[in-house]
């Protein structure tokens, strides 16, 4: 009599989790450094409460000048001067736009608070340049 | 002797997956995002042109003048003088420059000593009001 032919053995499957846990990091990572990336180009600071153009056409923000409260100018993370601005501008014009001052981007994000003057300062330099055209960040009331 | 064996009842088989751990991984993960995310702010933007106090004043002489909005401190206070009227308000500069001719456009003449905020009011006001054109002109 031989009785050891039916065995109830119970199937484990063995599910490899490794490669999700990879790719599960390897997301977080992305998305860390991508938010590290965006925090560079744009600075922290209230920006006036206006609609703005509401165009659906998203542009392309091009050089991102930003002006703090106490009128300090922050470009790429870092603060530059009048003098130091006027040449990275000058820089953009030549190197990328052909020396075509009114084809450059710029947008320049000045805080709702700072003072005018300041602003005022930037953009006649601006003008010098031949940049026609300058458009200011506004933050969309909610 | 003949010994009946009972039919065995073979049970499914079962597949067994531990999803605690993944599960763990995933709540934790939920709460961090949770806890870092800042809200973005919607942004957008305005596009006036620029122009110098000395460009918009030697500008030559056509059949159609702009509108010309100065933004300045008046009586102590921020306002918006067009022409012989102040306006205090982006609303009511709005209302007024809806009812001038759009041709030739708006100068938005920016003076120091201002929030910065309430120079890009006049700029908004003017496209609220239908003018594509507007220049801005910043004090020197």
């Amino acid at each position: 009599m031989k009785f050891g032919g039916i065995r109830n053995r119970e199937k484990v499957l063995i599910v490899d989790i490794t490669p999700m846990i990879d790719v599960v990091f390897l997301l977080i990572i992305f998305f860390m450094v991508a938010a590290q990336f965006a925090r560079t180009t744009r600075a922290e600071m209230d920006l006036p409460l206006e609609p703005g153009e509401q165009e659906q056409q998203a542009e392309e923000a091009g050089l991102v000048i930003n002006v703090l409260a106490d009128g300090s100018i922050i470009v790429n993370e870092q603060t530059l001067d009048l003098d130091q601005l006027e040449a990275m501008v000058r820089d953009e014009v030549q190197n990328v736009h052909g020396g075509d001052a009114k084809l450059v981007k710029l947008l320049i994000r000045s805080d709702r608070n700072n003072d005018t003057s300041r602003l005022n300062q930037i953009l006649n330099r601006l003008e010098t340049l031949g940049v026609g055209a300058a458009r200011l960040a506004t933050e969309v009331p909610r | 002797m003949r010994i009946r064996v009972k039919p065995s009842r073979r049970r499914p088989d079962r597949i067994t997956l531990n999803l605690a751990s993944m599960i763990d991984v995933t709540f934790l993960l939920l709460i961090y995002f949770l806890v870092t995310t800042v809200l973005a702010k919607q942004e957008d933007r305005l596009s006036p042109t620029l122009q110098t106090e000395s460009e918009s004043a030697s500008g030559e002489l056509s059949d159609f003048q702009p509108q010309i909005v100065k933004v300045m401190n008046i009586d102590g206070a921020p306002g918006y003088q067009l022409g012989p009227n102040v306006f205090r308000t982006k609303e009511d500069l709005a209302r007024t420059l809806g009812g001038l001719p759009k041709t030739a456009g708006v100068f938005i003449h920016v003076h120091n000593d201002l929030p910065v905020g309430f120079a890009v009011a006049a700029i908004q006001a003017a496209r609220d009001a239908g003018f594509d054109q507007v220049t801005y002109v910043p004090a020197k």
